[in-house]
């Protein structure tokens, strides 16, 4: 099929990818292609299917329907299973909890796998000794695992799986083990390392601030499906869903349910926005970022009293939550805002929503 | 000056008030374990002593006293060792990192051997196998038509098959935790750079298990080499000896010093293969599994081999526990010890004396002896378990509470001595050190106390460990907090660490009991006519000959064991009713 293309294949095709475990649908018809050298983040809460996937990729489960190709050969579906081995596709695999072999120094961790691939010993080696300087490990090469810290042994998970030069590269949330500083610092190891190696990568991870650094291409998914798949920066944009609009971003965009009355909008007994904007629904929900929503009224624009909860300066700004009954909202403020918590202040919508969706979460076209 | 003024203060602060419970506690545990053994060297360094150690070691008694003793200790201990590694290994593989059917019910079956004591295991083979060339009546299959060879009716073999029957399963329970803790992520990181089955194996299972493997294959050689009862009835008749069953030998024969001899002899073979198995496996950090995550073990699909290698795993487990269970059953029933299946009879249970079966001797309900003998032994178990969980939950509590001291590391140690020793070493070295007055104190050979003292000694390791678990259960935030609330310490005790301690005290507990009701090798020296035990009675009646006497003993010492498992957990499911679901 692809032969009739003269662009090249996607280095990863999904198509119609389902595993059930079970009565329980883990993965539900998913399609996602990816051209050669992406970074491609698969990002969600947790249970909602994206390790099944990534397990997937890597051939360590087989797909229930469907099909996955990598490069244009089809490498799992759902009649054959996996249809090619972990090695044959040519992927390696960055685990969680790392998996270092326990009795191996660093550098016999990085070595076996070659070992394994029948690489001879001053290949070998010589690989060896480029990932670890790569890595900047060199030091550790004759340590065991038990003997570095945890992100060390990650540095050499790392490099152990690049070491084999796969055309793919697969992470499991490899930064969840590590503290707040070491994983920004690995954060643009990883980007660099994928520069450097060319692979095209996926990466799952259940925190949207590495999907929207790290990513060319990134799939939200909720519940086994892909709520939104394209750039970081559209997602952001152009938030398909409201799970998609809640779930990225810092802080998280406010979603206020609005009933249609008369001509207007309605949250509560304050009218928002035109009725125009979501034509044809009795109820609809409006999207206000943050930097949409201010403290104090606004002339001429809509304001709302407020309970003040918390301010969290960032950046010469200030993010003010504050509750109205149980909604939970978040403006922000240029400079430092104090109150005590439990305060009544005002809040006002600067601008008009920046996106309308159906109570049940679907975008209305404008 | 200075140094001596140092010494001074640091030895006004080792007698402090807090340090007084620790070092009693030192001083109480020396007794117990170093005194014996110090006394053992002592009686061996006397003029009798010197010439014994030259008699076993250097002159013509020395092939017969130590040298064939010692080949038969030794092929004993390897072969035990071989053998469980590779039964309890095989099991391990089977029940944790495949997908074999019923892999709960093959595990639990794997553990029970355990259970069943060893001359359990001795006395039912010897009631299939033994064969006519002894006199006496020959066995099941001899009667049955099917001829028996001496080698598998006698000596070396058939104790290598019961003791491998008896210990596999203590292999298989330390390599199945093992192989549990090799997380599904190191397996599958190995499928992912490529390796098939037999090299994942080979170079990522076996090297992590290691250290278990290591361990496994020492316990069991140590508890081969120890073991008396298996040896005693399969291979003296034979005049097959091993250490402990020549030591036995010499001091029930009077040679007493040397008998210690070999019991210093036996101890050092036991503590030389568990010092180097030790030095092997720590100080190497290659051995500390790195886990994230973890949990999750990978199953291999075994493919058409699921119920062949399940029919192997079962008939295994079943061969080594509820056949011999039934065999003794049967025997007991037996009026001809060969014709297991014929004419059962009551006899041997309530029969009375003077008929024409077991040359008029009583059925064993009806025996005082024995009533007697059953008696002590749950007097001895229940008296031991209480003494030694009481001694190991304060050692615990010292040793952990004082964590990374001298006083905490001199105590662990000792507690963990009398691991090393082979319990009727152990026994020897008590006869030693109380077999004649001390000062104002009478000799206590022969007594029940002597018994209870040795038993508690010997049980230390034990109490200590579950008295750490214990302690592990009652964290000290947990005590903590009862005591912000103000709680007095006794109600405290009462409500918060009872109800929390009782699963761990009473496991422990019931661990030393069933020890010791089924323990052979420590009271065959300690114990005395005036309070026998069943464990003796039974061996008693097996070297005469009595074998259905000695089986249906041994089956009311497997009834006894039994129950105080299942009374336990029925206690500990009322107690703590939050852990029912």
């Amino acid at each position: 099929m692809n032969t009739l293309n003269t662009s090249p294949p996607d280095a990863i095709h999904i198509a119609g990818l389902v595993k059930r475990f079970g009565t329980f649908t883990a993965v539900d018809h998913i399609d996602i292609a990816v051209p050669k050298g992406s970074f491609l983040v698969l990002v969600g809460p947790s249970g909602c299917g994206k390790s099944t996937l990534l397990r997937m990729l890597a051939g360590l489960d087989d797909p229930t329907e469907g099909e996955i190709a990598f490069l244009g050969h089809t490498v799992s579906n759902g009649v054959g299973g996996v249809l090619s081995d972990p090695r044959q596709r040519n992927a390696g695999l960055v685990f969680q909890s790392y998996a270092l072999w326990p009795h191996m120094t660093v550098a016999n961790n990085i070595a076996w796998p070659l070992k394994v691939a029948k690489w001879n010993k001053p290949m070998r080696e010589a690989r060896v000794a480029e990932v670890l300087s790569l890595l900047g490990i060199d030091a550790l090469r004759n340590r065991y695992p038990a003997e570095i810290s945890g992100g060390q042994q990650q540095r050499v998970a790392i490099a152990r799986t690049i070491a084999p030069k796969p055309a793919i590269l697969l992470f499991d949330e490899p930064l969840s083990n590590l503290d707040a500083k070491l994983r920004i610092e690995m954060r643009s190891e990883l980007m660099r390392i994928h520069r450097a190696t060319g692979a095209t990568s996926v990466y799952v991870t259940h925190d949207q601030v590495e999907a929207m650094t790290m990513a060319t291409h990134v799939a939200v998914l909720n519940n086994g499906r892909v709520e939104q798949f394209g750039a970081p920066i559209d997602l952001l944009r152009e938030p398909q869903t409201t799970f998609v609009a809640t779930f990225l971003g810092t802080p998280p965009a406010n979603l206020l349910p609005v009933e249609r009355r008369g001509d207007s909008l309605v949250f509560g007994d304050l009218p928002l926005a035109s009725g125009a904007l979501a034509p044809g629904l009795a109820t609809a929900q409006l999207l206000y970022r943050a930097q949409d929503i201010g403290v104090g009224a606004v002339e001429g624009r809509p304001s709302i009293a407020a309970t003040f909860s918390e301010a969290a300066p960032i950046a010469g700004q200030t993010m003010v939550t504050a509750m109205v009954g149980d909604l939970r909202l978040t403006g922000l403020v240029d400079g430092y805002f104090q109150a005590a918590p439990g305060d009544r202040i005002a809040l006002s919508f600067l601008r008009d929503p920046d996106a309308v969706f159906t109570t049940a979460g679907e975008k209305v076209a404008r | 000056m200075t140094s001596t003024s140092l010494t001074l203060a640091s030895g006004r602060r080792l007698f402090r008030s807090e340090n007084v419970t620790p070092l009693l506690l030192i001083l109480m545990v020396a007794v117990l374990v170093i005194a014996p053994l110090v006394k053992i060297v002592l009686v061996t360094l006397t003029p009798e002593g010197l010439a014994a150690w030259q008699s076993v070691l250097a002159s013509p008694l020395s092939e017969n006293l130590w040298w064939r003793p010692l080949l038969n200790t030794l092929l004993l201990g390897l072969g035990v060792a071989g053998g469980c590694l590779l039964l309890g290994g095989f099991l391990a593989w089977l029940v944790v990192l495949t997908d074999v059917p019923g892999a709960r019910f093959l595990g639990v079956l794997s553990t029970l051997p355990f259970m069943i004591p060893s001359f359990a295991a001795a006395l039912a083979w010897g009631t299939l196998f033994r064969n006519s060339r002894l006199g006496g009546s020959a066995g099941f299959f001899e009667v049955s038509g099917i001829a028996i060879p001496d080698w598998l009716a006698w000596g070396l073999l058939p104790t290598l098959i019961v003791l491998i029957a008896h210990y596999y399963s203590l292999a298989y329970t330390i390599i199945a935790a093992a192989l549990s803790s090799v997380g599904a992520d190191l397996i599958e990181s190995a499928q992912m750079a490529g390796a098939k089955r037999p090299r994942i194996f080979f170079g990522i299972i076996l090297p992590v298990v290691t250290p278990a493997l290591i361990a496994a294959a020492s316990l069991t050689f140590a508890g081969a080499v120890a073991n008396f009862a298996a040896p005693a009835l399969l291979g003296l008749p034979v005049r097959m000896q091993t250490l402990s069953t020549r030591l036995f030998g010499m001091i029930e024969t009077g040679n007493s010093e040397r008998g210690f001899v070999l019991a210093l002899l036996l101890i050092a073979v036991a503590a030389t293969f568990l010092f180097f198995s030790d030095r092997l496996v720590s100080g190497r950090k290659a051995f500390v599994t790195v886990t994230g995550k973890g949990g999750r073990t990978k199953r291999f699909p075994l493919g058409i081999w699921r119920w062949p290698l399940f029919a192997v795993a079962v008939l295994l487990g079943c061969m080594t526990t509820v056949v011999p269970v039934l065999v003794l059953a049967a025997s007991s029933l037996a009026p001809q010890s060969g014709e297991l299946f014929s004419n059962w009879t009551l006899h041997f249970w309530i029969g009375e004396g003077g008929g024409a079966i077991a040359q008029g001797t009583a059925g064993i309900f009806r025996n005082p002896v024995l009533i007697d003998a059953l008696w002590n032994t749950i007097k001895l178990g229940v008296t031991v378990a209480v003494i030694t969980m009481v001694i190991g939950l304060a050692l615990a509590h010292t040793i952990v509470r004082r964590k990374g001291t001298l006083l905490a590391n001199v105590l662990s140690q000792l507690a963990f001595m009398p691991l090393l020793i082979p319990s009727i070493a152990f026994a020897a070295a008590y006869i030693a050190l109380f077999g004649a007055p001390i000062g104002p104190f009478p000799s206590l050979y022969g007594t029940f106390a002597l018994l209870v003292i040795a038993a508690a000694a010997h049980n230390l390791p034990y109490a200590v460990q579950s008295g750490r678990s214990v302690l592990g259960q009652v964290s000290a935030d947990i005590e903590e907090s009862a005591k912000l609330t103000g709680a007095h310490p006794v109600h405290r005790m009462l409500v918060i660490v009872f109800p929390l301690a009782i699963r761990g005290l009473l496991a422990g507990a019931i661990l030393v009991f069933v020890k010791m009701v089924r323990d052979l090798s420590l009271v065959v020296l300690l114990f005395s006519a005036t309070s026998p035990v069943l464990s003796m009675v039974a061996y008693r009646y097996a070297s005469e000959g009595f074998m259905q006497f000695a089986n249906a003993i041994t089956l009311l010492i497997l009834v006894i064991c039994l129950a105080a498992s299942l009374i336990a957990q029925g206690l500990q499911a009322r107690v703590q009713k939050w852990k029912q679901s």
